[in-house]
């Protein structure tokens, strides 16, 4: 188990340090519209929600969530990939493989994101609270909006650390001395 | 410019002696770009780390690290 874990840490952390794609994240502008678009991946996971919660189970609600789904895949997917590289893995590579710098970027992302998850949540239970308040007690919240909302607050959680480590990241040195 | 930063001679103890950035980052154990980061003054590291590196340079750590920009070379002689 253990040898198994440590092959998968080695063969992340190998993954991290290839330039894949250098041009997408050469530049702060490029990285920030990295950022930016894993961000707008976010925002379609919670329109989904939103749509799942307004419209109900209906067929037209189906392929909205379904269209937004591919949508949202095709954007988060390559810009999470490259956001990983561009910041070397600081907020996805095990404790042990960064060093003292990278474990301080990733404490101030994961502390700068965990802000913006506190308002997220205060925002949903107020939201939670003011339906409940005019549906009254007999109203419920559809069983797919429940999932659609479940999956946009994990994938923010996982993912806002991410985005705030690109954001901030500095240019990097160059490789000039090999 | 920060309030807190440490002006460092790394570059130049590392091109007298001809080590690469590579080389000083694996004899430290650390990401080669923390020690980009560190030369170019944006990072300031550990009292640990800046142990490590003057004693990888077997210098004191007065010799690497100081409060004050250091001397440009020259500029002591009149």
């Amino acid at each position: 188990m253990t040898g198994w874990k440590e092959r998968w840490q080695r063969s992340q952390a190998e993954v991290m340090q290839r330039d894949m794609l250098p041009a997408w994240y050469a530049t702060r502008e490029r990285r920030r519209l990295l950022a930016a678009g894993a961000a707008l991946a976010l925002a379609l996971s919670w329109v989904n929600a939103v749509v799942a919660w307004v419209m109900g189970p209906t067929e037209a609600q189906r392929w909205i969530v379904l269209t937004l789904l591919v949508v949202m895949g095709l954007v988060y997917l390559p810009a999470v990939t490259l956001m990983n590289v561009a910041t070397r893995g600081v907020t996805a590579l095990a404790e042990q493989q960064l060093d003292e710098r990278q474990l301080g970027e990733r404490l101030r992302a994961v502390a700068l994101a965990q802000r913006a998850t506190t308002t997220i949540l205060a925002a949903l239970a107020v939201v939670f609270l003011v339906n409940g308040m005019f549906q009254g007690r007999g109203h419920t919240v559809p069983g797919s909006a429940m999932l659609y909302l479940f999956l946009a607050l994990a994938l923010t959680h996982f993912v806002l650390p991410l985005i705030v480590s690109c954001w901030r990241l500095p240019d990097p040195p160059p490789d000039d001395d090999d | 410019m920060s309030a807190e930063e440490v002006y460092n001679r790394i570059p130049m103890l590392r091109a007298e002696r001809g080590i690469s950035r590579k080389d000083l980052a694996a004899a430290l154990g650390v990401h080669y770009q923390t020690v980009g980061y560190l030369e170019r003054g944006e990072y300031s590291p550990s009292l640990y780390l800046a142990l490590r590196i003057a004693e990888y340079f077997e210098v004191p750590m007065e010799v690497v690290f100081s409060l004050k920009p250091f001397p440009r070379l020259g500029s002591e002689v009149k």
